[in-house]
């Protein structure tokens, strides 16, 4: 597997955790816990365009291995 | 009229006036002070002379009922006013062990010997006299023990753990029918239910009790117990996940050269391990 196709796979991994996280921000009870939710799902969303941005310059860099 | 009928008539009647005077006295529950234990105890033993036509004068039962019903009443009313009515009524409670250490004077004023003392601390479940820290004797006559710090039971904040708030579950399911009130209350509706269900692979009608937390997850008990029900996993997946991606991370800031890049790997693996230690107390217990 090359290192596109790893972070790819992380990245996936981690839209999938975001948007678990939105949904217990969105459907947990006290403000407080919804607020911690909230939080983490924006902490996590930073990390998403990080890795995006990576992606695409290596994208740029072994066009052979673009795809998805 | 022949003694029978009217022994029967009053009987009925005594009976629906002694639940509805008992009602009006109010909720105090069987932990009551002593005089209420008599007072509730003269109100019987009248219901039960007029009753069997012992108090052979109507009226006299009834005006004496009537004293002994509204005077504790009245009592009351005033013990809620003034403090000191209060007190000359329930009496004060008594402290019977200060600073571990046994207050003498005030159990001869209970009457408590030093056995009886024991014994209403081990019904405390403080079987060792040296942990205990504070008792109190209540105006109801039942001992509180409070016990010392070092053996007290350790709870989160002793222990320096951060835990999430938990609010008391809603019963959305019962026997079979699903009910909107909690549901509502919960800011959840019917379709999400039937969702929820269907990825348990349930029909409504085969729930029982169903039951949502404050994260909003279902806990589903069946009537058909043969069933195995799948318990919701999902937060501890979703924590494995997390851990997953920062060791991800991690191993792409190793193998890169870019120097730029492997600050933003690692930066990047920092943020979710914050992430992660935030949410670990709501994700875990």
């Amino acid at each position: 597997m090359t290192v596109g196709a790893k972070v790819k796979q992380t990245l996936s991994s981690l839209k999938s955790v975001k948007s678990t996280v939105d949904i217990y921000a969105a459907q947990s009870q006290p403000a407080e816990s919804s607020a911690a939710f909230r939080e983490a799902a924006e902490m996590v969303n930073g990390v998403i365009s990080d890795l995006e941005k990576r992606v695409q310059k290596l994208e740029f860099e072994e066009p052979q291995y673009k795809g998805l | 009229m022949s003694e029978w009928l009217i022994v029967l008539l009053k009987s009925t009647a005594m009976f629906f006036l002694a639940l509805i005077l008992i009602r009006i006295m109010g909720k105090r529950q069987p932990d009551m002070g002593p005089f209420n234990f008599v007072t509730y105890s003269v109100i019987a033993v009248l219901t039960v002379l007029i009753s069997v036509n012992v108090i052979r004068n109507l009226v006299f039962g009834l005006i004496t009922l009537g004293v002994w019903v509204a005077l504790p009443i009245a009592l009351d009313f005033l013990a809620v006013k003034s403090k000191w009515v209060h007190d000359l009524i329930n009496g004060k409670a008594i402290i019977l062990v200060k600073d571990g250490k046994v207050m003498e004077e005030n159990l001869i004023q209970v009457r408590y010997t030093g056995e009886e003392l024991l014994r209403e601390l081990r019904s405390r479940n403080a079987f060792n006299l040296a942990d205990v820290e504070f008792a109190v004797m209540e105006t109801t006559g039942d001992v509180n023990v409070l016990l010392k710090s070092e053996k007290q039971p350790a709870t989160p904040y002793d222990l320096g753990k951060q835990v999430a708030p938990r609010p008391e579950s809603q019963t959305v399911i019962l026997d079979g029918n699903v009910l909107d009130e909690p549901l509502a209350n919960l800011g959840l509706n019917r379709e999400w239910l039937n969702d929820q269900l269907e990825r348990l692979g349930v029909s409504p009608a085969n729930v029982f009790i169903g039951q949502v937390d404050g994260t909003g997850e279902l806990y589903a008990d069946l009537f058909d117990d043969s069933q195995q029900v799948p318990q919701p996993k999902v937060k501890e997946l979703l924590y494995a996940n997390l851990e997953k991606a920062v060791a991800d991370l991690m191993s792409f800031a190793l193998e890169t050269n870019d120097l730029q890049v492997k600050e933003m790997y690692a930066k990047n693996a920092g943020k979710l391990k914050r992430v992660m230690e935030k949410l670990k107390p709501y994700l875990l217990r």
